[in-house]
């Protein structure tokens, strides 16, 4: 039997929007989703970094059901710093 | 801040400049509990000051002041600044450096190994705020921003190639500095001066 999908709102550099998600799939697979809805398609999802609303990283390889994110959860997805340094 | 002339169709970069604002206002409870006030945003500028909540009492630890003219024609400039009289801070009175660590497999200057070895990773500590002097404008050194794009060192790393990526987008750029600038503040720090203001003396003998 296919898990009940569950809502995830994620805000994009800003910009939100809502994926679906299998709680028994990794974190990391509402990236591409994300990105996707909001045209940001021009990096690849692992120059991308997940937070929740309180800015903590997280490790997008464990299942979304292992964070227990209650109902309306927000998270937010930022491009990373990349390499600095004149 | 670069003051370079309005080059893209203004009101392209106005409605652009109005997105960001926008939609940083409709998450502004949530962003305010991370320390994060915008302050005043009229086009083409947008200042923030960043506070850092998790220290009693909490400091407001630096603010940002954007340009956004010639938005995204260029990418937006982007200045530490003084978070009460909005002059961008110069590289020797910077609250924060933003600094990250990088692995790298360089040896530190004056250290060599013999051939055929293989160099070990190494962890540096690098500040993402560059400058050549403590007088020095200090700029944000990463893509997305204008005065890296403008740097003759990052003449390879074109605006273009980061553009459609939302690389200048205000939030992204709030969170670079809350990483490296905000969040790893963990208290205050203090200098004592001891001075010697003369003996103690303990139980007076009768």
């Amino acid at each position: 039997m296919t898990p009940k999908q569950i809502e995830i709102a994620i805000v994009v550099n800003g910009q939100p929007t809502v994926v679906h998600a299998n709680p028994n799939s990794p974190l990391k697979t509402v990236i591409p989703k994300a990105l996707e809805a909001t045209g940001n398609t021009g990096q690849p999802p692992e120059n991308w970094e997940l937070r929740d609303d309180n800015g903590t990283l997280l490790d997008t390889s464990k299942k979304i059901a292992s964070f227990n994110f209650p109902a309306g959860v927000r998270l937010l997805l930022n491009l990373k710093a990349g390499v600095g340094g004149a | 801040m670069s003051t370079a002339p309005q080059l893209a169709d203004p009101q392209v970069s106005r409605t652009k400049f109005n997105r960001e604002v926008e939609e940083f206002r409709q998450l502004a409870g949530d962003y305010a509990r991370r320390g994060w006030l915008l302050v005043e945003a009229e086009f083409p500028r947008v200042f923030v000051v960043m506070a850092a909540p998790q220290l009693k009492p909490p400091p407001i630890v630096t603010g940002v002041l954007l340009d956004y003219t010639d938005y995204d024609l260029r990418p937006p400039s982007v200045q530490l600044a003084d978070p009460f009289s909005r002059e961008p801070y110069k590289a020797g009175e910077l609250p924060t450096s933003l600094l990250r660590q990088v692995e790298t497999d360089a040896m530190p200057i004056g250290l060599a190994l013999p051939p055929g070895v293989v160099a070990p990773r190494m962890i540096q500590q690098q500040p993402l705020m560059q400058s050549y002097g403590p007088e020095e404008l200090p700029f944000l050194c990463i893509a997305g921003v204008r005065e890296y794009h403008e740097h003759p060192a990052h003449s390879g790393d074109r605006w273009e190639l980061h553009r459609r990526d939302g690389a200048g987008r205000l939030v992204r750029i709030l969170e670079v500095i809350d990483t490296y600038g905000i969040r790893p503040v963990n208290g205050y720090g203090v200098n004592l001066v001891p001075q010697v203001s003369g003996l103690t003396q303990g139980e007076v003998p009768a």
